[in-house]
C-alpha cells in the first residue's frame, strides 16, 4: 500500500517535472484569455457588455472581470492570477499588457 | 492594314465590354436578393437553427453572406453581429496573411525557396526552413495545436496567452525540430506567426497589410491585433466585416485580379490552391494548400466535402468561421459563427448553398 503510494508520488513528480513550465504558466490562461477576448469583444467587435460576459465564460469561473471603459482597459482575475488587456487603437485592437 | 486596325478596335471593345460586365464592390457591393425558394429555406434551417438561451450547443451562425459573380445575393446577420461588425476571423487570418504575402511576392520581395532566417533572425536556429515550408504548415518544428482537449500542453494557448504572448514568432522559433522541413504537414499557428515575422522583416513597415491589400480592395475597417513586439498575430487575430472578407474571396475567385489590375500574381494563387503533396489529413478534414484549405482529394481518399466541387477552396477559422470560394459557380460565401461544439459541417452548408444559389440538387 505504502509502496504503491510512493510509486504514484514519484510518477506524479516526474510528470510535473517534465511539464514544469507548462504547469507554472497554466493558471494564467484563464485570466489572460478572459481579459484579452473580453477587450476585443467590447472594443473591436463592439458587442454589448452582457453578450461579451457570456462570450468569454469558461467552465472555470473568474473571480473578477473589471472593465474601465474610459481607459479601454480590462482586468481579469482567476485561479489566483491576474491579467490585463488594453485597446490600442482601431487598427491594432486589444493586446495583453506585460 | 485597315482590316487589322478594325480587328484591334473590335477586340478592344469586346475586352472593355467584358470588363464592364464584371461586377466589383466599388465602393460598395451591388445587391440583388435571391427569391425565397425551398432550397433557400433549407439552407436557413441549417445555418440559423433556433439557439437555446443558455447552452452553446449546435450550429450558431452570426453572419451568412453569399456573393454571386461579384454581387450580393444573400445576406443575413444574427444580433449583435451586423453588416458593420468587424468579426473575429480566428484562423482565416492565416489565409489573409498569405494573401498579403502574395502582394509582397508580386513585388519581388522574396522567393518561396528563401530561408525564413533571411527575414527573421531567430530562425537561424532552423536554417533549413524555407518560406514555402511555413506556407504548407510543414516547418518540422514541434507543435501542439489542440487546445480543447490538451490545454496544458497546447502550444497555441501558451503562444497567445502565456509564455509566447510577448513575442509569438520567437516562441514558435524556440521549438525543437521534430522532422525535416517540408517533410510533413502539422497544422501550426506557430508557423503562421513565423510568416508574419518574416513578412515584417521583408517589408520593414507596420502598415504593409493595409497598403498592400486592404486599401486596394477598398477595405477601410480592418483590425489586426499584434503581440507586444508589434508583429501581427497572423495566426488568429484579424477582424473584418463579412462584406470586407468577401472582397478577399472575390480577389481569389478572380485569380488575384482586382478591377482589371493584377494584385496577386496568378502563379501565387495557383500555389495557394495546389495541394501540399505530402499532406496526410484526417478524413473529412480539408486538404492543406499554400496556407489555404482545399477540397482536393489526396491519396485515393474521397474529397473532404463530397457535395462540393473538387476545386472549392476556403479560409477556415475556429468556432466555425469560413470563407468559401467556388470558382465554377462564381460563388463566394462568408460564414461567421460562434459554434462551440463540433456539430457544424462545412459539407452540409455547402451542399445547401449550392442548391440555393447554383441550382444544384442536394
Amino acid at each position: 500500500m505504502k509502496r504503491g503510494f510512493l510509486a504514484l508520488l514519484i510518477i506524479a513528480c516526474t510528470w510535473a517535472g517534465w511539464h514544469r513550465e507548462a504547469l507554472l504558466a497554466f493558471p494564467g490562461v484563464l485570466s489572460a484569455y478572459s481579459a484579452k477576448e473580453y477587450c476585443s469583444c467590447r472594443y473591436v467587435m463592439a458587442f454589448p457588455v452582457e453578450y461579451c460576459r457570456a462570450y468569454v465564460q469558461q467552465y472555470l469561473p473568474l473571480s473578477t472581470l473589471r472593465d474601465e471603459p474610459s481607459l479601454h482597459l480590462v482586468s481579469a482575475t482567476g485561479l489566483g492570477r491576474s491579467n490585463r488587456a488594453a485597446w490600442q487603437g482601431p487598427r491594432e485592437g486589444c493586446r495583453l499588457l506585460p | 492594314m485597315g482590316k487589322a486596325a478594325l480587328l484591334i478596335i473590335a477586340l478592344s471593345v469586346l475586352a472593355w465590354e467584358g470588363r464592364a460586365a464584371e461586377h466589383w464592390p466599388d465602393p460598395d457591393w451591388a445587391s440583388t436578393s435571391a427569391p425565397i425558394s425551398p432550397a433557400l429555406q433549407a439552407l436557413e434551417a441549417y445555418a440559423f437553427a433556433p439557439r437555446d438561451g443558455h447552452g452553446r450547443e449546435g450550429v450558431r451562425t452570426d453572419a451568412l453572406l453569399v456573393i454571386h459573380d461579384g454581387r450580393i445575393v444573400y445576406e443575413r446577420y444574427v444580433a449583435p453581429t451586423s453588416a458593420q461588425t468587424r468579426h473575429l476571423t480566428w484562423s482565416i487570418s492565416k489565409s489573409v496573411l498569405a494573401t498579403v504575402l502574395g502582394v509582397a511576392y508580386g513585388q519581388g520581395r522574396f522567393n518561396l525557396q528563401d530561408p525564413v532566417a533571411r527575414y527573421y533572425a531567430p530562425m537561424q536556429a532552423h536554417p533549413m526552413v524555407r518560406i514555402e515550408d511555413l506556407l504548407h504548415w510543414a516547418s518540422g518544428l514541434e507543435w501542439q495545436e489542440d487546445y480543447e482537449y490538451a490545454p496544458l500542453n497546447s502550444s497555441v494557448v501558451a503562444m497567445l496567452y502565456t509564455r509566447g504572448r510577448a513575442d509569438m514568432a520567437a516562441y514558435a522559433a524556440s521549438g525543437a525540430r521534430a522532422v525535416a522541413p517540408g517533410e510533413r504537414f502539422l497544422y501550426s499557428s506557430g508557423d503562421s506567426n513565423l510568416l508574419a515575422a518574416a513578412l515584417r522583416g521583408m517589408v520593414g513597415s507596420d502598415d504593409y497589410a493595409w497598403q498592400a491589400l486592404f486599401q486596394p480592395l477598398g477595405i477601410t475597417q480592418a483590425t489586426w491585433e499584434r503581440d507586444a513586439r508589434g508583429t501581427l498575430v497572423g495566426s488568429s487575430y484579424l477582424y473584418l466585416s463579412a462584406r470586407d472578407l468577401a472582397r478577399i474571396g472575390l480577389l481569389m475567385l478572380r485569380d488575384g485580379r482586382w478591377q482589371g489590375q493584377p494584385l496577386l500574381p496568378p502563379e501565387w494563387v495557383a500555389f495557394n490552391r495546389q495541394p501540399f503533396t505530402t499532406a496526410s489529413t484526417a478524413p473529412g478534414e480539408a486538404t492543406p494548400g499554400g496556407h489555404w484549405w482545399l477540397n482536393a482529394a489526396v491519396a485515393g481518399r474521397t474529397r473532404p466535402w463530397p457535395d462540393a466541387p473538387a476545386e472549392t477552396f476556403a479560409a477556415l477559422g475556429h468556432w466555425g468561421q469560413a470563407l468559401y470560394v467556388l470558382p465554377a459557380q462564381k460563388l463566394v460565401i462568408v460564414r461567421y459563427a460562434d459554434d462551440r461544439d463540433g456539430r457544424y459541417q462545412h459539407n452540409e452548408l455547402l451542399k445547401r448553398a449550392l442548391a440555393a444559389f447554383a441550382g444544384e440538387q442536394p
